[in-house]
């Protein structure tokens, strides 16, 4: 067993990562309760982001920032446009045939990405992960600070805004059910359009986040997404308190392992163990579902 | 999946021969005949490994396409499954000397006890979900094989080894060594295969996956064993994975973790879907999209990427118009054009009669 100062430097990444997760997860869930997909090519329009965030540096036509800022609006604008297009025909259908119609899109976004971007190691750096400081022994760069950060302050953030305004109501009363929602005068279109946006536009942050905390790479980045799903997963793709805090098991369990050197190659797997027991013990009462998909 | 549940009910006549089936059986055995007899002399070893391929994935797609089209249930992890097939496959043709077909069944059966508790968490979970930790599954099952490498010959329960001696061909069958010899050997499997969804298409549980696609409560009111039917669909389609698992391990000599990337999960998915899924035809149609495609395309200098763009077109067309893919689209389109010409030939006429 390692001693607590090797653990140390992972606990940072852990929670790094772990604040990643939250972002991507609270986009998954709230998009999910308002619209009823789970939009499983989340992670591939954030990889996509990151690769042109990266070509617009390499490049070198813009400064940096707008480069970034133009990753995390990608995400946004693919999103919304494909919600625009693809919500409304399928809103009526099952949440399963949703689910599998966002992965059309991601084999549009992984095909053009390996077509536009051949398989080559790149590298994308946010400035501020050349910024380090230490606490404890152990060196944290602001990268990883902005991760963790960022995953509570869009917790705390939409979790207020759902409560507190009119727009999050509308989505919170979509949740429950359209149908009723859209009678009650609530327009629905344009409820779904900024859940859309708002989804995507995290899904370009993390995207730029991953890209800087794992590195550039097309399937690593659209499948490190099945982690984070794991954590909405634990919170039942209702709440996004329970999203943060499973982001943040999830990434910390995930980091942790590394320096346990007999199950370290196995650390990939924690998520999907997780999710997997959690799923199962969730559903230990349930003997069969009436509802679709929904519960 | 519920939503789109347009599917023919031709389910409920049993094992009865219908007054089309007469036709239908002729077609079959001519198109077996025409691909095991015809077929190999007429094309080059690339092309032989291809049809090879198409036909090992066919079996992949049937299982897919039967979970999928008959029971309504989404499996998004079987390539993993798979993957472990084609592990299970190589271990066992490694370090016994057992017959060829009896490593298929054991493989097939080890496979099959796997999905079926990959499966029982389907009991309890609804569509979505059960969706969702297939994925899950898949994703854990990536991590394992990429630690421990596929058998290339080596000792210990892995039985691989990073030596030079670690690169032993995975061994065929002895009736079937040489490429030609090897695709008919897959094709004979693949027929048995076929044969055997078919069957159970047509007898008591293809009834029972009918029943619960259109409805979970009223099968359950009708008396239908949700939880065995469900679980059994499961097994069946991870028993015929697994065999194709260990006909490919044998196919490609050597195993590597990349032939079984997380992608192809979904791309597997797609051409399941762009196939069709609410017939056995579509699996077929599936094996040649994801394998015969891409090596066309291959052939013409074209990047493989444009397919994979081109099926996640494919999904989501498939999804909004056409639910029942190739597979039911292609019949109906050309009886559509049948149609179309014979009016043409037919316009001449009713101006003659006028004329009378």
């Amino acid at each position: 067993m390692p001693t607590w100062e090797e653990f140390k430097p992972f606990i940072v990444t852990g929670l790094a990562l772990g604040g990643v997760y939250a972002l991507s997860g609270v986009g998954t869930v709230v998009l999910y309760r308002a619209t009823g997909v789970l939009n499983l090519a989340f992670g591939a329009v954030g990889a996509m982001g990151a690769f042109i965030a990266w070509s617009l540096i390499d490049k070198g036509t813009v400064p940096d920032g707008v480069a970034f800022l133009l990753c995390i609006l990608f995400g946004g604008v693919v999103t919304l446009v494909y919600g625009l297009l693809f919500g409304p025909p399928l809103a009526g259908r099952d949440p399963l045939v949703k689910a599998t119609a966002s992965l059309g899109l991601a084999l549009i976004l992984l095909g053009a990405m390996s077509w536009i971007w051949s398989d080559k190691a790149r590298s994308l750096n946010l400035p501020t992960s050349t910024h380090t400081f230490e606490v404890g022994g152990v060196l944290v760069n602001w990268t990883q600070v902005i991760a963790f950060a960022l995953g509570v302050a869009v917790t705390i953030g939409t979790g207020a805004f759902l409560r507190y305004t009119k727009l999050g109501t509308a989505m919170r009363a979509m949740a429950s059910d359209r149908e009723i929602t859209a009678t009650l005068g609530v327009p629905v279109r344009r409820v779904e359009a900024v859940a859309w946006l708002f989804s995507g536009l995290l899904s370009g942050a993390s995207g730029l986040l991953l890209a800087n905390l794992i590195g550039l790479d097309a399937a690593t980045l659209t499948f490190l997404f099945i982690s984070s799903l794991a954590a909405t997963l634990i919170a039942r793709l209702q709440s996004i308190v329970v999203t943060l805090i499973a982001a943040i098991v999830v990434g910390l369990v995930n980091a942790l392992i590394t320096p346990i050197f007999s199950i370290s190659q196995y650390r990939d797997m924690a998520p999907f163990v997780l999710a997997t027991i959690a799923l199962l013990w969730m559903s230990r009462k349930r003997e069969i579902s009436f509802t679709r998909g929904a519960g | 999946m519920a939503g789109v549940s347009t599917a023919p009910a031709r389910a409920r006549g049993g094992l009865r021969i219908g007054a089309g089936d007469g036709v239908r059986v002729a077609v079959i055995v001519a198109l077996f005949v025409f691909c095991f007899v015809g077929l190999p002399p007429l094309l080059s070893a690339y092309w032989i490994d291809v049809s090879t391929s198409v036909a090992i994935y066919s079996v992949v797609a049937l299982g897919l396409n039967l979970l999928m089209g008959r029971v309504g249930m989404v499996s998004l992890g079987q390539i993993a499954v798979l993957a472990l097939g084609a592990w299970i496959g190589a271990r066992f043709l490694f370090g016994t000397g057992l017959p060829f077909p009896v490593v298929l069944l054991i493989d097939g059966l080890l496979t099959m006890v796997l999905g079926t508790l990959i499966g029982l968490p389907a009991l309890r979970l609804t569509g979505l979900y059960l969706a969702l930790i297939t994925l899950m599954l898949a994703g854990a099952i990536s991590v394992v094989l990429a630690a421990t490498n596929f058998p290339n010959g080596g000792g210990g329960f892995k039985g691989y080894t990073d030596t030079l001696q670690g690169s032993a061909n995975v061994r065929r069958p002895d009736i079937a060594t040489s490429d030609p010899a090897y695709f008919r050997y897959t094709l004979v499997c693949m027929a048995l295969m076929f044969a055997l969804a078919l069957w159970h298409v047509r007898a008591k549980p293809g009834r029972a996956w009918a029943a619960i696609r259109q409805s979970e409560p009223a099968a359950l009111a009708a008396g239908v064993n949700m939880t065995l039917y469900k679980l059994w669909a499961f097994a069946l389609a991870s028993f015929m994975t697994g065999v194709a698992g260990a006909l490919l391990a044998a196919q490609v000599n050597h195993l590597y973790t990349f032939q079984f990337r997380a992608i192809d999960s979904i791309l597997l998915l797609a051409v399941v879907l762009m196939g069709g899924i609410y017939s056995l035809w579509g699996a077929i149609v599936a094996g040649a999209f994801m394998k015969l495609l891409p090596a066309l395309l291959d052939n013409w200098g074209l990047p493989a990427d444009l397919l994979t763009i081109l099926f996640g077109v494919g999904i989501l067309q498939v999804l909004l118009t056409a639910p029942g893919g190739v597979a039911q689209q292609f019949p109906r389109d050309m009886a559509r054009l049948g149609g179309a010409i014979a009016r043409l030939f037919k316009r001449g006429e009713p101006a003659r009669e006028a004329a009378k």
